[in-house]
């Protein structure tokens, strides 16, 4: 994007590998801004990291704050937008235009899209038309490409801790979640159908789809935006993914859908539940494989 | 401790009051934490035509209901409902503040946080437990950068809830009439500071996806993988 420079911000108690620096390079950031001091390294809560963000994002006085599907995103997305008074969008998709605005000649304009609560409509947000940041989280899936230089400058930020001891970690364990906030295709089941359809259905899918019981990961469905969202069964659909992603149900009997809840839809009789139909939906799913998933 | 559940104004149904699956979770966990100690009380932001939620919230046995009157909730930005409810929340004196994950009309999940700075709380997204250590304190389960944590929050602090409580807790039946409901007028004097910034929602534009139905799983995913 003309005249757009992309800041890599990176939250650590120490320095940072070169090999990490060249990599967000040929990811495409231009500049680093390194937030370091004690505890930032650990995941990040508003309580310990938002002070330092703020400090950052201060700093380059940016249009888009941009947050990757998975990361920390939820944690200090909306912290991040009530103290500097910005747009927030939980789930958005990155747009180019060149259509006329207030801007010089020129001069390119990214805008962001997202959802309206229960699809009812689209928000376009564009920072330069509300002369204000807009900060979002971004959908999983997209391919890492190689766009920039591996060769980027490093501007190191010190961070003082949080004045007063808030919000501290008593224990931790590895989050066996962790995989679904990050997977392109998520399925969620109702666990009204039972444990055969999450167990039979997720033993085919391949990698990049997360096939998941709607309760038990509820907190990892509440934190994904996917590019393709299919629920099976009673599951509550308003939320999830972003306008260019797609989103599919299966239902059955006669069970209710509100209007324009999904793209694509497979309604079958309640008789049709059981092993057969898991594994050829598990089976069907394959066909996510054939795509560069992440 | 004062608990505080934020509910969202469903969709008006004259026939049915309706909670929603966010809300639910959270209302789910500030009963959980037990009566005696705790007064646990359910707000909301809208019209009296909008209050189902809070009747639901007082017949699962919330001691008290709250409703900041208000018109236009549903077309307000976050920063403006923070403001509206922190008001509020600072009437009512809450410590906990617990909100459904992503659970306001627009789906973004940003109207805790916002709270959150105007009441000056602790903030932390995507709790799935909560405990009460001390009158000033609460343990919390959540899940970020590859690890399940378990943090130790100051009071007061804005949770938003993700996942259910893992013990549900029935409170005993309510002996006679529940309360009325509290209404916090907007003429307030301390609420006419509140600026709108509807402009931050950005602009309207309408979504025409028609229903595209199918006949087995491999026209489904085909589909839905079309570009």
């Amino acid at each position: 994007m003309a005249g757009a420079t992309v800041y890599a911000i990176v939250m650590s108690d120490r320095e940072i590998a070169r090999a990490v620096v060249a990599r967000l390079g040929r990811a495409g950031a231009d500049k680093v801004l390194l937030c370091e001091g004690a505890g930032l390294a650990a995941p990040a809560l508003d309580a310990t990291h938002g002070a330092a963000l703020q400090a950052a994002v201060e700093r380059v006085a940016p249009l888009l704050v941009l947050f990757p599907a998975g990361g920390a995103g939820m944690a200090l997305g909306p912290s991040l937008a009530a103290r500097i008074g910005a747009a927030f969008a939980g789930a958005a998709d990155l747009e180019a235009t060149d259509a006329a605005g207030p801007l010089a000649d020129g001069v390119g304009r990214v805008v962001l899209r997202r959802w309206r609560g229960r699809r009812a409509a689209y928000r376009r947000l564009d920072p330069v038309e509300i002369e204000r940041p807009v900060i979002a989280i971004l959908a999983a899936g997209v391919a890492a490409q190689q766009v920039g230089s591996e060769v980027i400058d490093v501007d190191v930020i010190a961070c003082a801790p949080p004045r007063g001891n808030t919000t501290s970690e008593i224990s931790s364990e590895p989050d066996d979640a962790a995989a679904i906030p990050l997977a392109r295709v998520l399925v969620a089941v109702d666990p009204a159908l039972g444990p055969e359809a999450v167990t039979r259905i997720a033993a085919a899918a391949p990698p990049g789809v997360a096939v998941v019981d709607r309760n038990r990961s509820a907190a990892a469905i509440a934190a994904s935006a996917p590019e393709i969202v299919i629920a099976i069964g009673d599951v509550e659909l308003s939320a999830m993914g972003t306008p260019r992603g797609r989103l599919g149900a299966i239902l059955f009997g006669d069970a209710a859908l509100p209007p324009r809840a999904v793209d694509v839809l497979w309604r079958l009789p309640a008789t049709a539940l059981g092993d057969e139909l898991w594994s050829e939906i598990g089976e069907a799913l394959s066909a996510f494989a054939s795509k560069d998933v992440s | 401790m004062n608990v505080v559940v934020c509910l969202r104004a469903p969709p008006p149904d004259p026939e049915v009051d309706t909670l929603a699956r966010a809300d639910a979770l959270a209302l789910g966990h500030a009963l959980a934490l037990g009566a005696g100690d705790h007064q646990t009380t359910a707000l909301l932001g809208g019209t009296s035509m909008e209050a189902g939620s809070l009747r639901l919230a007082l017949a699962a046995g919330v001691e008290r209901a709250v409703r900041v009157a208000a018109d236009d909730m549903a077309g307000t930005d976050f920063h403006t409902i923070g403001q509206l409810l922190a008001i509020a929340l600072r009437r009512i004196g809450a410590d906990l503040v617990l909100t459904g994950a992503r659970s306001d009309d627009e789906g973004l999940g940003a109207a805790p946080a916002a709270i959150a700075r105007h009441l000056g709380a602790n903030y932390v997204a995507g709790v799935e437990e909560i405990a009460v250590v001390s009158a000033g304190t609460v343990d919390v389960v959540a899940r970020g950068g590859g690890r399940k944590r378990r943090l130790r929050v100051k009071l007061p602090a804005v949770l938003t809830i993700a996942a259910g409580p893992a013990a549900p807790r029935q409170r005993p039946p309510r002996t006679g009439a529940p309360p009325a409901i509290e209404v916090i007028p907007l003429s307030d004097p301390e609420a006419t500071v509140v600026r709108r910034r509807t402009e931050l929602l950005g602009r309207l534009e309408p979504a025409s996806r028609g229903v595209e139905t199918v006949t087995s799983a491999a026209a489904l995913v085909a589909a839905l993988d079309r570009r």
